[in-house]
């Protein structure tokens, strides 16, 4: 038996190709075969941006995974981010609680907290933290007054029964799977004894639910896999997929009808798995996941903390990071939700949603007296798409400049996915001040690129970079630097652009936008880097993306009903 | 994987890598010999030694920076011109190097000078720290004692450089508030009161036993990267346990332990410029009294980070880009140096301002301020800017100038600092950085 049979058997080869609400109508056994892999869907899906619904949408065919190709990374055992644990608590146990700060950071990896997740533990101060937490959040839990939402409340100090309810309840929320006999009666004691000291039932819910916070299995995320004979790799079982899923698109832990899901098994199985997905996808929540993975993509955390000159820039104010990322953001849900749309009009739309001070920075009138308001920048103003917003124009500079390096570094490196060593640690790196032989930045850095040493790196970034010299280091426009014009010209790797506008379109034609965008969802959805056993995967999902006319509403989708989503490294003797 | 040579330290890791169960990387092992009044230290002190570590981000102008003449004779430069009236309370030690392969700019320095290892590179910027910082080495063996292993803290938000070990990283608090709320609120007991303690003490130390034993199962499951992930939170876990069971105990009585005043809610930014002095003086006067209430003996002040770029003084430019972009001696430069420098000058002040038996918090400390480079216009490790400030109960000289003509190893420094402690570490660092030899000019 070959290992593509072994995993047909299993159902791998049935899910990914029962991957759309009309495949699902295929036969499950269809022969294997990489030639029609989306061959059809590109029709279904052109870049209409006034295309129908959602569910009306067609969901082009799914990618045909070939298995001797790749093997599914390890399981990483990932601790929850911060957003994931304030969001699991509310979610768990009532959006009212209050949660004190974590402060354990994040850590980055390859540019996604989720691929750090893998890496990071707790600290000695993160354990203290998370105890505070615990208890704050127990206390709340246990507050007589929120007792109706209790599963039972304990009618005596002794009342292990209802103790026991409890903890199986909130057990099963917190740490994602049934509790083990063992442990369910060692929080059941813990509780008793508080009971029994402080005189108070309810002592004992708030001891028994803080223990069941500071464990382990709640901060870490226990999914490991169990061995599958039929594929010869690990398979996430029902609790560990509903964890998964819930993370990967929703940030936060698993809810009433995912545990519900995974106690019916319908989450190993590729069919019903299918239909769940569609569920969350549909769901608001999954809002709250592209945010994210988005967020970590283009650095919009970063935004928060800003830090520019407010003398030099008149429009800065340190909200104005906050307003930038709100952007950002709703254009990439409005692409990938509302309109399905090919995802590259990120680069090139001229619709945007902007507030009144972003508005201020464009120069454009205010479309709404508060809040954001859909807008349609003017064609002749030369601003368009994510590299003519305040995010990428603001992060991406100094907090008295714009500069060229970094601008073109984030291109290179978030939006077509090319690696930038970085610079020797030895580099004099100084650039000469501006003079009036030298008034642009693009005179400047001419040193850079006249140095043989610099010149290999910066030669890759700095002429991208400089092509967003009309924008200065907040993003608004200038047509001169230090009193002269801005040369805007350069080339991308052989394609010539005039200026900012004109490059969006030349970044959105480069080969190597498209792979980027299924690359990184897959790296943010799987939290692994990909490595060579996993290469196979990212370009079937790269060649999918492509066929659906990049629709990142499919791409996800795809990559959570992906073998190398569900399916956990070979399996380990 | 660690390469830590530290003999007491190796043991205590690899029990807690290959010992196979999680139950025996119990802290504190060393605490016993040092204990509050058992400190039976040689000039017959009876006040512990503290370790504190003052760093900024983005280095120095070396040439402004060196002093003139060596020995007690010598001249302060402009960069140490601010803390020159302290000069008999520090010693300078110039001529040193970071030996590490210099590969990520910043880190390679921050992470070879702290933990005298090479940094673990994952390719790019992207590394962590192969095994702990001094500060949280010398914790590991002086910090079991108090309430708080040790505190992190910076007036600049950020990650600071303090580790446990790969990947596990202190967060430094960064709000003067919460730091003050932390160490003085809930649970803090002045000197002489004697109430019973609270029964929910002996309740969450029970909590947290149940925890460590129910995580086993968890831990069997695991490969060893991993069990080494959950070990380190484990330890968190422990080590939370023993400073529970430090607030059942009546509080020391201490003389000088008096809550500080309560600072500021927030220090917002003033025209794009953050208020890192009046943050950084806010903390320093909350740990200076932290400690003279013996609440923590190990400390780390992260002012401002590797990399940072804010508006300092009247400078034009972000810290960081100053340092790459500004051409010349720097003047821009030196002047935020020379601030930062200052910031360091007030820590050490506030610790001398808390009397302690004959002398000072100040000599019953060593304080290192230093840096993640040296030129942070081309992140040199060479000719690396340190100060050691306090005496540690006498166990340092303080006053002087010393300087390696030979570029020395900066382990030499670190491995003074560490027996400077009271303990018995054989050696320091790893490759070229090794070293068996402390710096002899400063030990007494």
């Amino acid at each position: 038996m070959t290992s593509r049979d072994r995993l047909r058997r299993a159902g791998v080869v049935a899910a990914a190709t029962a991957l759309s609400v009309l495949a699902a109508c295929a036969e499950p056994d269809d022969a294997p075969g990489t030639a029609d892999a989306g061959a059809d869907a590109s029709d279904d899906t052109s870049a209409d941006a006034t295309s129908d619904a959602v569910a009306d949408a067609a969901v082009p065919e799914a990618p045909d995974w070939d298995p001797a190709a790749f093997t599914p990374p390890p399981p990483p055992v990932p601790r929850l981010n911060r957003a994931q644990l304030v969001n699991s608590l509310h979610d768990i146990l009532g959006d009212d609680v209050v949660v004190p700060p974590f402060v354990e950071p994040d850590v980055e990896e390859a540019f996604f907290a989720t691929v750090g997740a893998g890496l990071a533990t707790v600290s000695p101060r993160g354990v203290e933290n998370l105890e505070q937490i615990s208890y704050a959040v127990a206390g709340q839990v246990a507050d007589p007054a929120r007792g109706d939402r209790l599963p039972c409340v304990p009618d005596a100090v002794d009342d292990a029964a209802c103790l026991a309810t409890l903890v199986d309840h909130y057990g099963l929320r917190l740490w994602r799977r049934p509790l083990a006999e063992s442990d369910r009666d060692r929080f059941v004691t813990v509780g008793l004894d508080a009971a029994a000291v402080l005189d108070d039932p309810l002592a004992g819910v708030e001891f028994a639910v803080a223990g069941l916070l500071m464990s382990p299995d709640f901060i870490f995320r226990r999914e490991l896999g169990v061995d599958d004979p039929e594929t010869g790799w690990r398979a996430y079982t029902d609790w560990e997929m509903a964890s998964r899923l819930s993370f990967t698109l929703w940030n936060t832990s698993p809810d009433e009808a995912l545990i519900e899901a995974a106690a019916a098994g319908e989450l190993t199985d590729p069919v019903t798995l299918e239909a769940h997905v569609d569920r969350m996808l549909e769901d608001e929540r999954a809002h709250e996941g592209v945010r994210e993975m988005f967020s970590q993509l283009y650095r919009l955390h970063e935004l928060d903390h800003l830090n520019k000159d407010p003398t030099l820039f008149d429009h800065f104010d340190p909200s104005l990071g906050e307003s930038a990322r709100e952007e950002t953001l709703r254009l990439i849900e409005s692409l990938v939700f509302e309109e399905r749309a090919d995802f590259r009009d990120l680069l090139t739309t001229n619709r945007t949603f902007v507030d009144n001070r972003l508005a201020a920075v464009y120069g454009i009138p205010s479309p709404s007296r508060d809040g954001f308001a859909e807008t349609f920048l003017p064609p002749d103003m030369g601003r368009r798409g994510l590299t003519g917003q305040v995010s990428f124009l603001a992060l991406a500079a100094h907090p008295v400049s714009s500069s060229a390096t970094l601008r073109g570094k984030f291109v290179r490196e978030r939006l077509l996915c090319e690696a930038v060593p970085a610079p020797p640690a030895n580099a004099n790196t100084a650039i000469p001040e501006p003079s009036p032989d030298a008034p642009t930045l693009r005179d400047r850095v001419a040193v850079h690129l006249e140095n043989e040493d610099c010149a290999t790196c910066h030669l890759i970034m700095d002429p991208i970079g400089l092509g967003f010299e009309n924008f200065d280091g907040i993003g608004r426009w200038r047509d001169t630097d230090n009193g002269a014009e801005i040369d805007t010209t350069g080339d991308l790797d052989g394609a010539e652009f005039v200026d900012a506008w004109d490059m969006a379109d030349t970044i959105r034609q480069h080969p190597g936008t498209g792979p980027c965008v299924a690359r990184m969802t897959y790296r943010y959805a799987s939290g692994v880097r990909e490595g060579r056993n996993q290469f196979a995967v990212v370009d079937t999902l790269s060649a999918f993306y492509e066929a659906t006319g990049y629709d990142v509403y499919a791409l996800l989708r795809a990559v959570v009903l992906s073998p190398a989503f569900r399916y956990a490294g070979p399996i380990t003797d | 994987m660690y390469l830590l040579r530290h003999r007491v330290s190796r043991r205590r890791f690899l029990r807690g890598i290959l010992g196979g169960t999680a139950v025996t990387v119990g802290l504190p092992i060393f605490g016993a010999h040092l204990n509050f009044n058992g400190t039976a230290l040689a000039d017959g002190s009876s006040f512990p030694s503290r370790f504190g570590l003052f760093f900024w981000g983005n280095g120095v102008v070396p040439q402004r920076w060196i002093p003139e003449g060596t020995g007690t004779d010598w001249i302060p430069s402009d960069q140490l011109e601010p803390i020159a009236h302290l000069r008999d309370h520090f010693s300078v030690v110039s001529g040193l190097e970071v030996k590490v392969p210099n590969i990520i700019p910043h880190n390679s320095g921050a992470g070879g000078l702290l933990t005298g290892m090479p940094v673990v590179a994952r390719g790019g910027e992207a590394y962590t720290f192969a095994g702990p910082s001094i500060d949280q080495f010398i914790a590991a063996e002086i910090g079991g004692d108090t309430r708080f292993r040790s505190i992190e803290f910076g007036a600049e938000p950020g990650g600071g450089r303090s580790y446990n070990g790969p990947d596990n990283r202190n967060p430094p608090e960064s709000s003067p508030l919460a730091l003050f709320d932390r160490l003085f609120g809930e649970g803090f007991r002045e000197p002489g009161d004697t109430s019973e303690p609270d029964p929910r003490l002996a309740l969450r130390r029970s909590v947290l036993d149940a925890v460590v034993e129910q995580a086993n199962d968890f831990r069997r499951e695991l490969g060893s990267e991993d069990q080494l992930r959950l070990d380190q939170h484990l330890q968190g876990v422990r080590d939370l346990e023993v400073r529970v069971a430090r607030l059942q105990e009546d509080p020391p009585e201490l003389a000088a332990c008096m809550s500080p005043d309560q600072p500021l809610d927030a220090y917002p930014p003033i025209e794009g410029r953050p208020q890192i002095r009046e943050k950084n003086r806010a903390m320093c006067d909350v740990i200076a009294l932290a400690m003279a209430c013996d609440q923590t003996r190990v400390f780390s002040n992260w002012i401002v980070e590797p990399v940072s770029n804010n508006l300092i003084g009247e400078a034009e430019a972000g810290h960081h880009q100053l340092t790459h972009d500004e051409p010349g001696d720097q003047p821009q430069v030196n002047e935020i140096v020379r601030t930062l420098v200052g910031e360091f000058g007030y820590l050490l002040e506030t610790l001398r301002s808390v009397p302690e038996g004959d002398g000072t918090l100040l000599d019953h400390c060593a304080v290192l301020g230093t840096s993640d480079v040296s030129y942070g216009r081309n992140h040199s490790l060479d000719e690396f800017p340190i100060i050691v400030a306090g005496t540690a109960n006498g166990r340092l000289r303080t006053g002087l100038h010393v300087r390696s003509e030979i570029r020395d190893t900066t382990n030499k420094v670190m491995l003074s600092l560490i027996r400077s402690m009271g303990i018995l570490a054989a050696d320091f660092g790893a490759d070229d950085g090794f070293t068996e030899d402390g710096m002899t000019e400063i030990e007494v």
